[in-house]
């Protein structure tokens, strides 16, 4: 199983930055991921001229932090994701987000280590996953990401029982993790 | 270890989508400190709002919004903050962060004779406080007018739902009506969020309850 061409290319992109801060580079990831991110800020109700200048903070957070990136950890869309999930709390609820810190646990070893090839068949089984996920259950996913409420909110807003929004996002997660050859 | 109460994947999601509030995500980030499992599983649903992220629309950036970006990559950097020294006793960091010290360094404020806590933060009606109950201490039949999350951090108690230890995690709903009791042996110590008043039902504690912050 192969990653796609394209997230492999980012992922490589961005270890440029790091190694050789290549600002050629940084252009093509920016163009790539700024409009993404201004959008999943505009998705969560941050206003589109706010959305834009915290978009130019991510990136330009990936320009800084870009040595702290592990491709054999998390794809370059799912690190740029944790960074935008985190400088929008910060800038706009103005709140901390309280962090893990690894020293506080011992790293996660066995059969399931994280490599850059397990890490890239995972993703490919994740995105073909979740486009097979049943609507009703890939709905309270996306809701969970890019709609700021508490699932108690949402569950009003289909009108349905919060414990039938609870039992869909159990199902998904279960469904993903086993796709994921995780156990459930 | 082992960890019999986790916080569902509702809990789990709003933690990382970000959208949990600061003290429910202290809560659970520090429950995450003790549990391998719920710290896979967050790191899963990073992966799938990663690849949300990128089958989102573009929304385009107005046109001189990269040379803006690129014009700013050499500006110096915020000051990084630095990790901070480990801690002596095992406190889980994201719990240090909140304390400035180790659970063992405490300035535990007292409420009767074998009650002690320690106010974290407040904000709007949600508060994240430490709790110790010497062994054997009763909490007093209590009931909510919100959520109740409680963190074990060191011994363990017992209610009307199960028997908690370390990095188990209760979650108690308006439907809960408990009087958890610390089990005998060391000092019950929990991280407690509550998202409203708790309501006693004795008729001191009522009084009192509020004197406290609970």
């Amino acid at each position: 199983m192969t990653r796609p061409a394209e997230a492999l290319a980012l992922d490589a992109l961005l270890r440029r930055v790091a190694q050789m801060r290549d600002r050629a580079a940084f252009a093509a990831l920016f163009d790539h991921f700024a409009p993404r991110i201004k959008s999943y800020l505009m998705r969560l109700g941050t206003p589109a001229a706010q959305a834009e200048d915290l978009a130019q903070e991510v990136m330009l957070s990936l320009w800084r932090k870009a040595h702290l990136f592990d491709p054999a950890k998390a794809s370059a869309a799912t690190w740029l994701f944790t960074i935008a999930r985190n400088l929008r709390i910060d800038a706009i609820r103005r709140e901390k987000r309280p962090e893990l810190d690894p020293q506080d646990f011992q790293p996660e070893a066995g059969p399931d280590a994280d490599d850059a090839i397990t890490l890239a068949n995972d993703e490919v089984r994740l995105r073909e996953a979740l486009k097979d996920l049943p609507p009703d259950q890939a709905a309270v996913i996306e809701q969970s990401f890019f709609a700021d409420k508490p699932h108690s909110q949402i569950a009003d807003e289909l009108g349905i029982p919060l414990g039938t929004v609870k039992s869909r996002l159990r199902l998904a997660m279960a469904r993903l993790k086993s796709a994921l050859g995780n156990t459930p | 270890m082992s960890i019999r109460h986790h916080p569902d994947e509702s809990l789990l999601l709003a933690y990382a989508s970000g959208t949990a509030d600061e003290a429910t995500g202290l809560i659970i980030a520090t429950h995450m400190a003790f549990c391998a499992q719920c710290r896979q599983n967050v790191t899963l649903m990073e992966k799938i709002g990663g690849r949300l992220l990128e089958t989102l629309p573009a929304a385009p950036l107005s046109r001189q919004a990269l040379d803006a970006t690129l014009a700013r990559l050499d500006e110096p950097a915020p000051v990084a903050v630095l990790d901070p020294a480990p801690s002596r006793d095992g406190t889980p960091q994201p719990l240090r962060a909140y304390l400035g010290a180790d659970l063992s360094g405490v300035r535990w404020r007292r409420m009767g004779p074998s009650l002690a806590y320690k106010p974290l933060f407040r904000r709007g009606g949600i508060s994240a406080k430490l709790l110790r109950g010497a062994p054997g201490t009763e909490v007093g039949v209590h009931s909510h007018h919100g959520m109740e999350y409680t963190l074990v951090l060191a011994g363990g108690f017992s209610d009307v739902t199960g028997r908690y230890g370390p990095g188990d995690l209760q979650v108690a709903d308006s439907h809960v009506r408990h009087s958890p009791i610390a089990d005998p042996g060391e000092d019950c110590v929990n991280l407690a969020v509550t998202t409203a008043p708790l309501k006693f039902e004795n008729l001191i504690q009522k009084i009192a309850g509020p004197l406290f912050g609970f």
